[in-house]
C-alpha cells in the first residue's frame, strides 16, 4: 500500500490523487467482508474533464464519497487539492451532485440553492446574484420559484448541479449526472460542462453513457470490482494511430475498385467502406429547434 | 478545528431548515390542532375532574395535553427529520459541503427544539388564556370564594410549560442518540417511546431497587437513575396557587439536570453519528 505523506501545497497539488484505495464492507451477521474498492489509485491533474466507468457494482459511487470523506477508508489515502479528504476543509472547494438526487421537498429551487450557498459560507451582498446566476446556468430560473417536490427528474438533476457550483468550486464531482435527463437536457449539461473546463475548473464525472464521456473527457478510468482495469486519455484509449478515415463523396463503384486497385499497388488496404451516419442525439436536438436553453 | 463563528452559522442554517421542514409537514398542524382541541374543549369534559377544582382539572387538562401530543410530536419529529436525510440521501449532498457531522447533529437539534418549543409556547399561551378567562368568570359568578384575589398563579402556569418543554428537549436528545445508530425510522420511535416510559417510571424501579435492600439492587438502581433521567422532576410546578408556586432554586436545579442530560445525549449522538457510514 503506498501512502503520500506530504501535503501539497495547494497550487501544485493534483486536483484529486487517490492512492492505494480500499474499502470493505461488512456483509451479513457474519461479518463477511465485500471489498468494493481494491487498491485503486488515480491522479486527476487540475483543469481536466475525469471519466471515471464501470458497470454496476464496479465501485465507482463508493470510489466518489471516500474521496469526499464520506466513508472512512479500510486503507489507502485520497486527497483533494492535496489535503486529506477525510479533513472537512477538503470539501471548501469540491462541488458534488449524488447520483439520482432527491433534495428538500417543502423548499422551492431559490430556497434549495440559497440553503447550500449559505452552508459554504456565501453571505450578502454577493449571494443574492450568485443564487440567480448559478440558476440561470442550469436553465431552471422560470421554476425558481416552485417546490423541489414538484420538479421532475432532469429538473432535479438541474437544481442539483445548481446547488454544487453555487460556491464556484475549483473541482465538481458530479455522480451520473445526466440519469434521467432527456437529450435536450444532456446537452445543455455537456456544454455547461465544456464551459467549467474552458474556466479551468476540474471535473471528476461517472456516467454509464459511453458516447457522452468519450465526447467531453480529457481522461478515462474504467472500474471493474472495485479495480482499475485501464487509465488513459480518451485519444490514447480509442484512437487507431495505423488507421484513418476519410471522408469523400460517394463513389461509383468501378471508382471503388480503382481506389482499391491503387491503394494494393501501394501496399495498402481498404479495410471498411461506410455511409456516415449522424447522431440520433444530434438529429433529436436538430429537429427540436435548436432551443437555447433547456426546458423546464 | 472549524471557525466557531461559522460553525454557530451552519448550525443556524441547518436548525432552520429543520424547523422549516417541520413546520411545512402536517403532522406537526395536525398535533397542535389536536392540542389545541384538547385545552380548548377541556371545559366541557369538566364532568370528569375526579374531584378536583375546575381550574386545576382545566390545568392538568392543557399540561396533559401538552405532555401527551408534545411527547409524540418530539419523537415522531426528531427521527422523521433525521431519517429523512437518511433516505432521500439530502445528508450526502450537506456532508460533501464543508459541515462538520456535529454540526449536522447539533442543527437537526435545534431544528427539533424549535418545533418543540412553538409546539409548548403556543399551548402555554393558550392555556393561560383559558384558565384567566375562566377564572373572571368564576370570579363574577362566586365573588365570595375569590374573596381574597386571583386563585391562579399564571406565571407558574408559564414555568410548568418551560419544564416540559425541557423534558421535551431531553427526550429529543435521546431520540436522537438511538437514530444516529438506528437503521430504521421505525426502530428510533418505537425505542424513543420506550426511553420515554422508562423515563417516566424509573422513579419507581429506584424505589424497588432500594427496598431491595442489597447492594447489587442500590447498584441497579443508581445505574438506572443515572443513565435515563427522571421525568417526574419536571412536574414541579403542578400546584397553581401563588402560594404553592415552585421554588427559584428548584427550577434551576431541574434545568441544569435537563441541559447536563441533553449535552450528554448530543454528545453521544455527534460521536455515534461520525463513526456511521451514510
Amino acid at each position: 500500500m503506498s501512502r503520500i505523506t506530504e501535503a501539497a501545497p495547494a497550487g501544485s497539488a493534483p486536483a484529486v490523487e487517490i492512492r492505494g484505495l480500499v474499502k470493505e464492507f461488512a456483509v451479513g451477521l457474519r461479518g463477511l467482508k465485500l471489498r468494493a474498492v481494491d487498491q485503486l489509485s488515480l491522479t486527476i491533474a487540475p483543469g481536466q474533464i475525469y471519466g471515471l466507468l464501470g458497470p454496476n457494482g464496479s465501485g465507482k459511487s463508493t470510489t466518489i464519497k471516500l474521496l469526499l470523506g464520506l466513508l472512512p477508508p479500510t486503507a489507502g489515502e485520497c486527497r483533494i487539492f492535496g489535503v486529506p479528504s477525510q479533513q472537512v476543509t477538503a470539501r471548501r472547494h469540491v462541488g458534488y451532485l449524488p447520483e439520482s438526487p432527491d433534495f428538500y421537498r417543502h423548499l422551492s429551487g431559490r430556497e434549495l440553492v440559497r440553503y447550500y450557498a449559505r452552508l459554504c459560507g456565501l453571505r450578502a451582498p454577493a449571494l443574492e446574484a450568485r443564487i440567480e446566476t448559478v440558476i440561470a446556468s442550469v436553465g431552471l430560473s422560470a421554476a425558481a420559484d416552485r417546490r423541489v417536490g414538484t420538479y421532475s427528474k432532469g429538473m432535479l438533476q438541474r437544481i442539483g448541479l445548481a446547488q454544487a457550483l453555487v460556491h464556484d468550486p475549483r473541482l465538481l464531482i458530479l455522480d451520473e449526472p445526466t440519469a434521467g435527463v432527456d437529450p435536450v437536457g444532456t446537452a445543455a449539461i455537456t456544454e455547461l460542462l465544456l464551459g467549467l473546463k474552458a474556466q479551468g475548473k476540474t471535473v471528476l464525472i461517472t456516467s454509464h453513457l459511453l458516447a457522452q464521456i468519450e465526447d467531453i473527457c480529457d481522461r478515462v478510468a474504467i472500474l471493474d470490482r472495485g479495480r482499475l482495469l485501464l487509465e488513459g486519455s480518451v485519444a490514447e484509449l480509442v484512437g487507431q494511430r495505423e488507421r484513418q478515415s476519410l471522408l469523400v463523396d460517394a463513389l461509383l463503384p468501378a471508382e471503388l475498385a480503382e481506389l482499391r486497385a491503387w491503394l494494393a499497388a501501394k501496399g495498402r488496404s481498404l479495410h471498411a467502406v461506410e455511409t456516415p451516419r449522424e447522431r440520433l442525439d444530434r438529429i433529436f436536438l436538430d429537429r427540436l429547434g435548436e432551443q437555447k436553453s433547456p426546458r423546464v | 478545528m472549524p471557525d466557531f463563528n461559522a460553525s454557530c452559522l451552519r448550525i443556524f442554517f441547518i436548525a432552520q431548515n429543520t424547523a422549516r421542514e417541520a413546520a411545512r409537514q402536517k403532522l406537526f398542524s395536525f398535533v397542535l390542532i389536536l392540542a389545541f382541541a384538547l385545552v380548548l374543549g377541556a371545559r366541557w369534559f369538566r364532568d370528569f375532574n375526579f374531584g378536583a377544582p375546575e381550574l386545576k382539572f382545566l390545568a392538568d387538562c392543557g399540561f396533559g395535553a401538552m405532555a401527551f401530543f408534545g411527547s409524540a410530536l418530539t419523537i415522531v419529529a426528531t427521527a422523521q427529520l433525521f431519517f429523512s436525510e437518511i433516505e432521500s440521501r439530502t445528508a450526502l449532498t450537506l456532508l460533501a459541503k464543508p459541515v462538520y457531522r456535529g454540526e449536522f447533529i447539533l442543527g437537526k437539534f435545534l431544528g427539533v427544539l424549535a418545533v418543540i418549543g412553538v409546539f409548548c409556547g403556543v399551548l402555554t399561551l393558550l392555556l393561560v388564556a383559558v384558565l384567566w378567562r375562566r377564572e373572571g368568570e368564576l370570579m363574577a359568578e362566586f365573588p365570595e370564594a375569590f374573596r381574597s384575589g386571583r386563585s391562579v398563579d399564571l406565571g407558574t402556569v408559564v414555568i410548568a410549560g418551560g419544564l416540559q418543554w425541557l423534558k421535551l428537549a431531553v427526550l429529543a436528545a435521546f431520540t436522537l442518540l438511538v437514530a444516529s445508530f438506528a437503521q430504521t425510522q421505525l426502530f428510533a420511535i418505537i425505542t424513543g417511546f420506550l426511553v420515554l416510559v422508562i423515563c417516566h417510571l424509573q422513579y419507581l424501579a429506584q424505589d424497588a431497587y432500594a427496598r431491595s435492600g442489597t447492594w447489587l439492587g442500590r447498584m441497579g438502581g443508581a445505574a438506572l437513575a443515572a443513565v435515563f433521567p427522571n421525568f417526574q422532576l419536571f412536574a414541579l410546578a403542578d400546584s397553581l396557587a401563588p402560594a404553592d408556586g415552585p421554588a427559584w432554586g428548584d427550577v434551576m436545579r431541574v434545568v441544569l439536570y435537563a441541559g447536563g442530560y441533553v449535552v450528554v445525549g448530543c454528545a453521544l449522538a455527534v460521536f455515534s453519528f461520525r463513526q456511521r457510514e451514510i
